[in-house]
């Protein structure tokens, strides 16, 4: 149990992730330096964990949390995944469900949804926006894809910037370095900060905010293996 | 041996009993343009697996000098010749066939321009369309690269070689990548002209799989379902239109506002679903599912998710488990499109877009669209009935293929295809023809899945000509494991849409 020696160490890698099937959900593992990680279940694309993918290599970044094994893995918990773009057919591990190895609550299962749609009734209403505001969308590595989550951000800073006609809109983009654990640095490649700015620039037009200004750092941000994750990123600042 | 013959014959009067409550057996059903008819409200049509019915829902059509069944081109097309009622509005193996020998191949919807293989071919000649009759795929000429609205060129993040060229009309120097208008012909079903409602529908700003901004209708300036056609590249039903009048019907003058507008509004207000199986019976009956028929079509609301177990895609079959047998297969095909799990892997555009690969879910959670099983978000989706993933640099000499066949090789800088790479070989890039994305390769719309059974064969390229050619590929794909009699359930449920 070498994991509660461990509590609270951060865990940064890339290895092929591994699926195992359970009575419900699947649990996304990944193994490094001889010991198996949980990272997470398969949920639904409005879920902050966005499963690892088989024929990909991913890159974690997860601090080890406490608690017992969860489907055969030390758990991490927060995680950030980071699928890597490159086919490897060589991650293609499947494993069956076995009796005891099982997932943990899910809110969805497998199926079909039992869960009836709110219409929206638990977000935050935007009028209780005021003043500042400062939206920011993360990233996985060496990636430019908006994930559901960011895609409400950039609608929501856009509802917020039209609805209070506001004086300046400010959007910044970044790359970043994760350190990884080994002591290898992974570094986002070149243009990818002003990629994202660009892309969050046209998404904020399509949206009715066509005044936004656009930067971005062609530099790398250094990685400091604990908070990697969160650099990379946008920012979209709305001013009133 | 008579008591078999005698059961042989009381099915066969049933079923023609059967089939005579909806149709005049002798009726003529293809409709060719100008003939002006009048279209009923309802009518209904018999195919090998029932009847189709098909609602229009603003009351009787005069198809008289309606530009819908009026040639507007120079080639005697007009929308109807490939959106023909008796198909579910789009058209059939079978009946393009039966249109070849009745008209020895004169019919308009044989056209050199997109009704041969291509337009170099001698025409009279039946191979010169032979994909058109075996397989019922019109050719779609795409300029590459693709064009802005304004004419500029798209970037794009691969190049495309031509490997194998059946068809002649990719390498021709008139019609192909090297000519002076570099186009790419792929080959394409039509899409039934039909339930659009639901089919236009659920248009979010951004699309969900890109994270990048949705089409606009031009007209309105709102966010579009970028569900319509194969690749999507047509934002509206207007537009779409007019890109058919001067493509398909080859017209030299843009057709009149008025004109786009009263096709648009016949479209949007026809609805296609079987309304009885041949032996089963009628489909859309009190106390049945009530999803069935035309009338459900035309009642219900559109852009509602059903991936769920309360309210689903095509509604509740309780009452019809452990009726009849064909209705208990039907329900039991039901649970199996809405319950039965499996592993879905390597789908582009699903296991891609956060959702992880594999991914233990059902067929209703891409096919979610309450009443036609599209997909509620843009529908690209690279199920795998395009991609090559076999073929190798070195193989390509030794395999064939009825269609083109094209290498993708994707640039160092964009990404690659998620699970095929950077070297893809493909008969139709899909998507990716449009948007010059390599990760769209070989992603198609989803279609919608109503009057399967009036109009084989099925996906974007004829590859399945039956429902159990359908339903054999997703076993194959996606390792489902299907019991013989599961299949014939799920081949009874799709055809019963």
């Amino acid at each position: 149990m070498g994991a509660i020696g461990a509590l609270g160490q951060q865990r940064n890698f890339v290895s092929c992730p591994i699926v195992r099937d359970t009575k419900t959900v699947p649990c996304f593992l990944a193994e490094y330096e001889g010991e198996t990680y949980f990272l997470g279940i398969q949920q639904d694309i409005t879920s902050d964990f966005h499963p690892p993918q088989l024929k990909h290599e991913v890159l974690v970044e997860g601090r080890i949390a406490e608690g017992p094994r969860v489907c055969g893995g030390i758990p991490l918990q927060p995680v950030s995944i980071s699928v890597l773009k490159e086919v490897n057919l060589a991650c293609n591990t499947l494993l069956p469900a076995e009796p005891g190895m099982d997932a943990p609550p899910a809110l969805r299962g497998p199926g079909p949804s039992s869960h009836r749609t709110d219409g929206g009734a638990g977000k935050t209403p935007r009028e209780s926006l005021t003043g500042r505001q400062e939206f920011t969308l993360l990233y996985a590595f060496n990636d430019d894809y908006l994930e559901y989550a960011a895609n409400q951000l950039v609608t929501e800073a856009a509802a917020y910037a039209n609805r209070i006609g506001a004086s300046n809109v400010k959007i910044s983009g970044y790359r970043a370095t994760s350190l990884l654990t080994n002591g290898d640095q992974l570094v986002e490649k070149a243009g990818l900060a002003e990629k994202r700015a660009q892309n969050i620039r046209m998404l904020l037009r399509g949206l009715g905010v066509s005044n936004a200004i656009v930067e971005w750092s062609n530099a790398a941000e250094p990685g400091d293996g604990q908070t990697d994750p969160s650099r990379r990123r946008v920012t979209i600042v709305v001013t009133p | 041996m008579r008591r078999l013959l005698l059961i042989v014959t009381l099915v066969f009067a049933i079923a023609l009993i059967l089939s005579a409550q909806y149709q005049d057996p002798f009726k003529i059903t293809w409709i060719e343009p100008g003939s002006g008819a009048t279209l009923p409200e309802f009518d209904a049509f018999d195919s090998n697996e029932g009847t189709l019915g098909v609602l229009n829902a603003s009351g009787p059509v005069n198809t008289e000098g309606h530009p819908f069944f009026t040639a507007l081109g120079t080639n005697g097309r007009a929308c109807v010749n490939c959106h023909q009622p008796t198909y579910g509005m789009s058209l059939s193996t079978t009946g393009l066939l039966e249109r070849w020998r009745n008209t020895d191949g004169k019919d308009p919807v044989f056209a050199a321009f997109d009704g041969s293989n291509c337009p170099g071919l001698p025409q009279d000649l039946e191979k010169s369309h032979s994909l058109l009759l075996k397989r019922g795929l019109f050719r779609i000429p795409l300029p590459w690269p693709p064009k802005n609205a304004d004419g500029s060129p798209k970037p794009v993040e691969f190049t495309i070689e031509v490997v194998r060229d059946p068809t002649g009309c990719n390498t021709s120097a008139k019609y192909g990548l090297k000519s002076a208008d570099p186009t790419i012909s792929v080959y394409r079903r039509p899409r039934p002209a039909a339930n659009l409602k639901y089919v236009i529908s659920g248009g979010q700003p951004i699309v969900l799989k890109t994270g990048m901004l949705a089409d606009v209708d031009p007209e309105t300036g709102n966010p579009v379902s970028m569900n319509l056609m194969s690749d999507a590249r047509e934002p509206s039903l207007k537009t779409q239109v007019l890109s058919a009048i001067m493509g398909h019907e080859q017209a030299r003058v843009a057709p009149s506002s008025s004109q786009i507008q009263k096709i648009v509004e016949y479209e949007s207000q026809v609805y296609v679903a079987q309304q009885a199986h041949i032996f089963g019976g009628p489909l859309a009956v009190a106390g049945g599912p009530p999803g069935l028929g035309v009338t459900a079509l035309r009642d219900h609301r559109a852009g509602v998710l059903g991936d769920n177990d309360y309210d689903p895609v095509f509604g509740l079959f309780t009452t019809w488990k452990g009726n009849d047998y064909y209705r208990s297969s039907v329900a039991r095909g039901a649970d199996i499109f809405m319950f039965r799990q499996f592993w879905l892997r390597d789908a582009a555009h699903i296991n891609s877009i956060g959702l992880g690969n594999p991914l233990k879910r059902t067929c209703a959670t891409c096919h979610n669209a309450q009443m036609t099983g599209q997909d509620l978000s843009a529908g690209w989706v690279d199920v795998g009935t395009t991609n090559y993933p076999t073929w190798t640099e070195s193989s390509t000499w030794a395999e064939s293929s009825e269609l083109p066949v094209f290498k993708i090789t994707c640039s160092r800088d964009a990404d690659p295809h998620p699970y095929l790479g950077r070297v893809i070989y493909t008969t139709d890039p899909g998507r990716a023809l449009i948007s010059g994305r390599c990760a769209d390769v070989g992603s198609i719309v989803m279609q919608q899945l109503r009057g399967l059974a009036a109009r084989a064969p099925y996906f974007a390229n004829g590859s399945a000509n039956t429902l159990r050619e359908v339903v054999d590929f997703y076993d194959r794909r996606f390792d489902m494991k299907l019991t013989d009699q599961e299949k014939e359930d799920l081949i009874n449920f799709l055809g019963a849409l």
